[in-house]
C-alpha cells in the first residue's frame, strides 16, 4: 500500500507541474492585449507601461513562467495587480467557501444517490427503478444555472423561505447554512441523478457475480448481501467519481457562485479573467489543480484501500 | 373496514418529513431591505484600489471614497444639467475667476485613528500628489493650492479649464486624503486608507461587502442611515432576482429589466435613471477602400434606422443619440444635420457612386444589445443592397481593432459598433477624435483644423453659452465626416424601494450621504 501511495503521490506532481505549464500557456493565448482590457480606453500610456511593468508583461512569456514558477515554490502566489493584496490571503478567504459550497452539494448528493441507485438496482424494473431512471436523466440533463434561477424563484422570491445572495454572516454557523441551502441544492441535484445511475449499473453488474450468488445460496439476509458484500464492490467506480467530482466542483460551483453572488474560487477565477488579472488567475488555477490532484488521489487510496488489486495496478 | 398500521420504517420517515416541513415554514421571512437603520444594496462590482490617486474608478471605489473622505464639492443634477454642490467638509468654496477657486473647511473635522484635524494642507497635499499620479490628467490644468489658514486656501489653475469643478474636483480624483496617514504608511495605499473623515466608516471584506457605519466622530450632520451593507453581486440578472427577492433596497438594473420594470414594476419600488452618460455609435474607417468614398459613407448614415434600434435592440427604454454630447450636458444635439433616415437616399447615393453587391464586416462587442443593434443594421444596410457580416468579438479584439500599436488589423477594420463612457462635462468625448487619437481612439481615421481648434477654445471657454455653440459645431464636423452613425445614449438606470430617496451621479455612482428614508 505505501508504494502505491508514493507511486501515486508522484504522479500527483506531475500531474500538477504539467496543468500548471498548460494553463500558463492558455492563458497568455486569450486573445486581446491585456493591458488594454484591464485598464480600458482611458489609460494612459504611463499607466498601461506600470500595468505592463507590474505584471512583467513586457518579459517574454517563458521568462514570465520561470518568475512564476520561481515564486510558486517559494510559497508567493504573488499579488493582486490593482489591490496589492497577497493572492495566497485571496484565495485563503475564498477558498473555505468553495469547499464548503461543494463539499455539502455532493454530500446531500451521496445521501440521496447511493441509496437509489441500490433501491433501484434491487428491484430492477419496478414501479420505483423506472421512476428513478427518468428523475436522474432529468436531473442530469438539467443545467445547474438553470436549476439555481428556479430555486430562486420558488424558494427566494415566491415563499421567501431562504435567502438568495451572499454566504451568511461571519461566525453566525445557522445563517451561513440557511445561506448555503439553495446553492448546494442547485449544484448538488445533477450529482444525485449521476450516483444513482452509476451505482445501479454497477450494483447490477455485481449481483450478477458468483459470489453474490453463493452468499444468497448460504441464506444470508437480503439487507447484509447488498450493503455488506455487493455496494462495498460497487461503490469503487462512485468513489473515484466522487473524487473526481470534488476536484470538479473546486471550480465548477462558478455558476452558482455568480447567480447567489456567493464569494469562492469559480467566481474569484471568473472575475479575475475578465480583468486580465493574471497574478490571481494564476494563483487560482494552481490552487484549483493542486486540490483537484489531492481529490482524487484521496479517492484512488480510498479505492485502494477498499480493494487491494488496485494497488497492483498502478 | 381497513385498519390503519404502520411500521416503525414509516413512523421515522413520516416523521422526518414533518420535521422537514415544519422547518421550512417557521423559516423567518426575509426580511425586506431598507428596513430598520439598515440599508442592504448591491454593487456591481468590487473594491481594486481606494487611493484617489491611483484607483482605476467607478463603483464602488469611488462610491466609497465619497462616504469616507473629504471633497470639496460633491455631483448634483439641476434642471437635469450635471453641476455641483458644496459639501458637508466645506464652509464655502467659489470659483472666484477662471484662474482661482476659494475654498474654507468646516473646522473641528478629525481624521480616524488619530491623524488630527482636516486642513487646507491636506488639501493641497491631496491636489499636489495627483499632478504625478496615475490620473494626472484630471489635473493637468491645476498649478497649486495657496494654503491662506488652517482651514483655507485657495486653487490656483495654469490656465482656464472650464470642466475643473465637475470633471476633476467632483470625481473621484479629487477626494482628500490626510497627508500625516498617508506618510505614515509610506505615501501610498490600496485597499485601507489609513484615515477618513467623513459620516461612514468602512469595512471591506473582498467578494462579499463593503460595510458601512456611522462614525462616532464625525462633527458633521448625521447620516440617515445606522449602516449600509453593499453587497457584491456581480450579475445584473441576478441582482434583479435579489431585488425581487426583497434581500437589496437598490440596484442597478439592465435595459431589458427596465423595460419590464416599466410595464410592470416590482410593488412598492421607484425606477430612476441616474444618468446617460454613454454614448454609442457606428464608426466607418475612412481610409478602408470600400470606405473612402463620401457618398458610400452618406448612403449608409441615411439607410440606419436607429428608431428601430431603440425599439428592436432597448425595448425603447433608451435615448435615441444626435451626436457624442450625452444628455445633461452642454451642447447635446436634439437633431443630426447632415442625415436622416431615408433608404431611398441611400440608395440614389450608393447609385451614384457606381456602387452594387458592396460586402461588408461590421464588427461589434459581444453583448446582446450591441449585437441585436448590429442585427438591425444589417437588416437596414440589406434594405438599400448592402451586405454586413455581423462579427460578434469579445471585449480584448475588439478593443484592439483601430488601434496601429496593436497590429495591422486597423487596415482591415471597416464599420463597427463602438460604445464610450463620458465624463460629466461635454469636452470630455472630443478628447478621443482629435488628430492625435487616430490609431489610438480616433478609428474612423480622419482629422480637421477647425475641429482642433475649436476643441482648445472648449477646454479654456467658461460661458455655457459659447461651450454650447462651440461643442454643436464639433459634432457637426464629425457627422460630416461620413464616418458616424449616433446611435443611443445607454442610461444607468437603477431600480429602489419608494421608501428610499436615492441620489447618484451622472456617470452612475450611488451617493450613500444623501440617501434618505422617503
Amino acid at each position: 500500500m505505501w508504494l502505491y501511495c508514493i507511486k501515486r503521490l508522484g504522479l500527483s506532481v506531475v500531474i500538477v507541474l504539467l496543468a500548471i505549464l498548460v494553463l500558463f500557456s492558455l492563458l497568455h493565448l486569450i486573445p486581446g492585449d491585456p493591458v488594454s482590457i484591464a485598464l480600458g480606453p482611458r489609460a494612459t500610456p504611463e499607466i498601461q507601461a506600470r500595468y505592463a511593468e507590474k505584471m512583467h508583461l513586457d518579459e517574454p512569456v517563458v521568462v514570465q513562467f520561470f518568475i512564476f514558477l520561481g515564486k510558486v515554490l517559494q510559497g508567493d502566489l504573488g499579488s493582486d495587480v490593482f489591490s496589492g493584496r497577497s493572492v495566497a490571503l485571496t484565495i485563503s478567504e475564498q477558498l473555505p467557501y468553495t469547499v464548503m459550497l461543494a463539499a455539502s452539494s455532493l454530500a446531500w448528493a451521496v445521501l440521496i444517490g447511493i441509496p437509489l441507485g441500490c433501491y433501484a438496482a434491487v428491484r430492477p424494473n419496478s414501479l420505483l427503478d423506472r421512476i428513478t431512471g427518468v428523475v436522474s436523466v432529468g436531473t442530469i440533463a438539467v443545467p445547474s444555472f438553470l436549476v439555481s434561477v428556479w430555486a430562486i424563484l420558488v424558494f427566494a422570491i415566491t415563499l421567501r423561505w431562504l435567502p438568495v445572495i451572499g454566504a451568511g454572516e461571519d461566525g453566525d454557523v445557522v445563517d451561513q447554512l440557511t445561506h448555503l441551502i439553495l446553492p448546494a441544492f442547485a449544484v448538488g441535484l445533477g450529482w444525485v441523478g449521476y450516483l444513482a445511475r452509476l451505482v445501479r449499473a454497477s450494483m447490477l453488474e455485481v449481483m450478477g457475480e458468483t459470489y453474490i450468488r453463493a452468499a444468497r445460496a448460504f441464506g444470508l439476509r437480503p439487507r447484509t448481501i447488498v450493503y455488506s458484500y455487493a455496494l462495498r464492490v460497487a461503490i469503487l467506480p462512485s468513489i473515484t467519481l466522487i473524487g473526481i467530482g470534488f476536484g470538479n466542483l473546486l471550480s465548477g460551483t462558478v455558476f452558482a457562485e455568480i447567480v447567489f453572488a456567493r464569494p469562492g474560487l469559480g467566481s474569484l477565477i471568473y472575475d479575475m479573467v475578465l480583468v486580465r488579472n493574471f497574478p490571481v488567475v494564476q494563483g487560482t488555477v494552481l490552487v484549483t489543480i493542486a486540490l483537484y490532484a489531492v481529490a482524487t488521489l484521496l479517492a484512488d487510496l480510498v479505492v485502494a484501500w477498499i480493494d487491494p488489486r488496485v494497488r497492483a495496478s498502478l | 373496514m381497513r385498519r390503519y398500521a404502520s411500521t416503525r420504517r414509516q413512523f421515522l420517515a413520516a416523521s422526518a418529513g414533518a420535521g422537514a416541513l415544519a422547518v421550512l415554514g417557521s423559516a423567518r421571512p426575509v426580511p425586506a431591505a431598507g428596513a430598520g437603520g439598515t440599508l442592504t444594496l448591491r454593487s456591481s462590482g468590487d473594491i481594486d484600489t481606494l487611493d484617489p490617486a491611483y484607483t482605476t474608478g467607478g463603483s464602488p471605489n469611488y462610491d466609497t471614497l465619497f462616504s469616507v473622505n473629504p471633497s470639496l464639492v460633491h455631483f448634483d443634477v439641476k434642471d437635469g444639467q450635471a453641476t455641483w454642490r458644496p459639501t458637508a467638509h466645506v464652509e464655502r468654496v467659489a470659483q472666484v475667476d477662471p484662474l482661482h477657486i476659494d475654498f474654507t473647511l468646516k473646522s473641528g473635522l478629525r481624521w480616524s485613528n488619530g491623524f488630527g484635524e482636516l486642513t487646507a494642507e491636506d488639501v493641497a497635499y491631496s491636489f499636489d500628489r495627483q499632478k504625478t499620479g496615475e490620473y494626472k490628467g484630471f489635473f493637468e490644468a491645476f498649478e497649486r493650492v495657496e494654503i491662506q489658514d488652517s482651514h483655507s486656501g485657495r486653487i490656483v489653475l495654469r490656465q482656464p479649464f472650464a470642466p475643473f469643478m465637475t470633471a476633476t474636483l467632483a470625481s473621484g480624483a479629487g477626494v482628500i486624503i490626510s497627508q500625516k496617514a498617508t506618510e505614515s504608511v509610506g505615501g501610498k495605499f490600496t485597499t485601507e486608507i489609513p484615515a477618513t473623515c467623513g459620516p461612514y466608516l468602512y469595512e471591506w471584506q473582498q467578494k462579499k461587502h463593503i460595510r458601512f457605519t456611522r462614525n462616532p466622530e464625525w462633527a458633521g450632520a448625521k447620516p440617515q442611515f445606522d449602516e449600509i451593507n453593499y453587497v457584491f453581486v456581480k450579475e445584473n440578472e441576478a441582482a434583479a432576482l435579489a431585488y425581487e427577492a426583497g434581500e437589496v433596497a437598490c440596484t442597478k438594473i439592465t435595459s431589458n429589466t427596465y423595460a419590464r420594470y416599466l410595464k410592470q414594476p416590482p410593488a412598492g419600488s421607484k425606477l430612476k435613471v441616474a444618468g446617460a452618460l454613454q454614448y454609442m455609435w457606428l464608426g466607418m474607417n475612412t481610409e478602408h477602400p470600400k470606405l473612402k468614398d463620401l457618398r458610400v459613407r452618406r448612403a449608409i448614415q441615411h439607410a440606419v434606422d436607429v428608431d428601430g434600434i431603440v425599439q428592436g435592440a432597448y425595448s425603447g427604454t433608451v435615448e435615441p443619440a444626435y451626436g457624442v454630447v450625452c444628455p445633461g450636458l452642454v451642447g447635446k444635439r436634439s437633431a443630426t444635420r447632415h442625415y436622416s433616415y431615408d433608404p431611398d437616399k441611400a440608395r440614389a447615393l450608393l447609385q451614384d457612386a457606381g456602387v452594387s453587391g458592396l460586402e461588408l464586416e461590421l464588427r461589434v462587442q459581444n453583448n446582446k444589445e450591441r449585437v441585436l443593434s448590429a442585427q438591425v443594421i444589417q437588416a437596414n444596410l440589406a434594405a438599400v443592397g448592402l451586405t454586413a457580416k455581423v462579427i460578434p468579438m469579445d471585449s480584448g479584439p475588439f478593443w484592439e481593432l483601430g488601434q496601429e500599436s496593436k497590429g495591422d488589423q486597423w487596415q482591415d477594420a471597416q464599420i463597427w459598433i463602438m460604445r464610450f463612457s463620458s465624463g460629466p462635462d461635454p469636452y470630455d468625448p472630443f478628447q478621443w477624435f482629435k488628430r492625435d487619437q487616430i490609431g489610438v481612439w480616433n478609428w474612423e481615421r480622419w482629422s480637421d483644423d477647425e475641429y482642433e481648434d475649436l476643441y482648445q477654445k472648449g477646454l479654456l471657454e467658461t460661458d455655457p453659452a459659447k461651450r454650447y455653440g462651440i461643442y454643436l459645431r464639433m459634432q457637426e464636423i464629425m457627422e460630416a465626416t461620413g464616418a458616424y452613425v449616433w446611435l443611443v445614449h445607454e442610461p444607468e438606470v437603477f431600480v429602489h424601494r419608494d421608501t428610499l430617496q436615492t441620489a447618484f451621479t451622472p456617470t452612475g455612482e450611488p451617493q450613500f450621504v444623501y440617501f434618505k428614508k422617503a
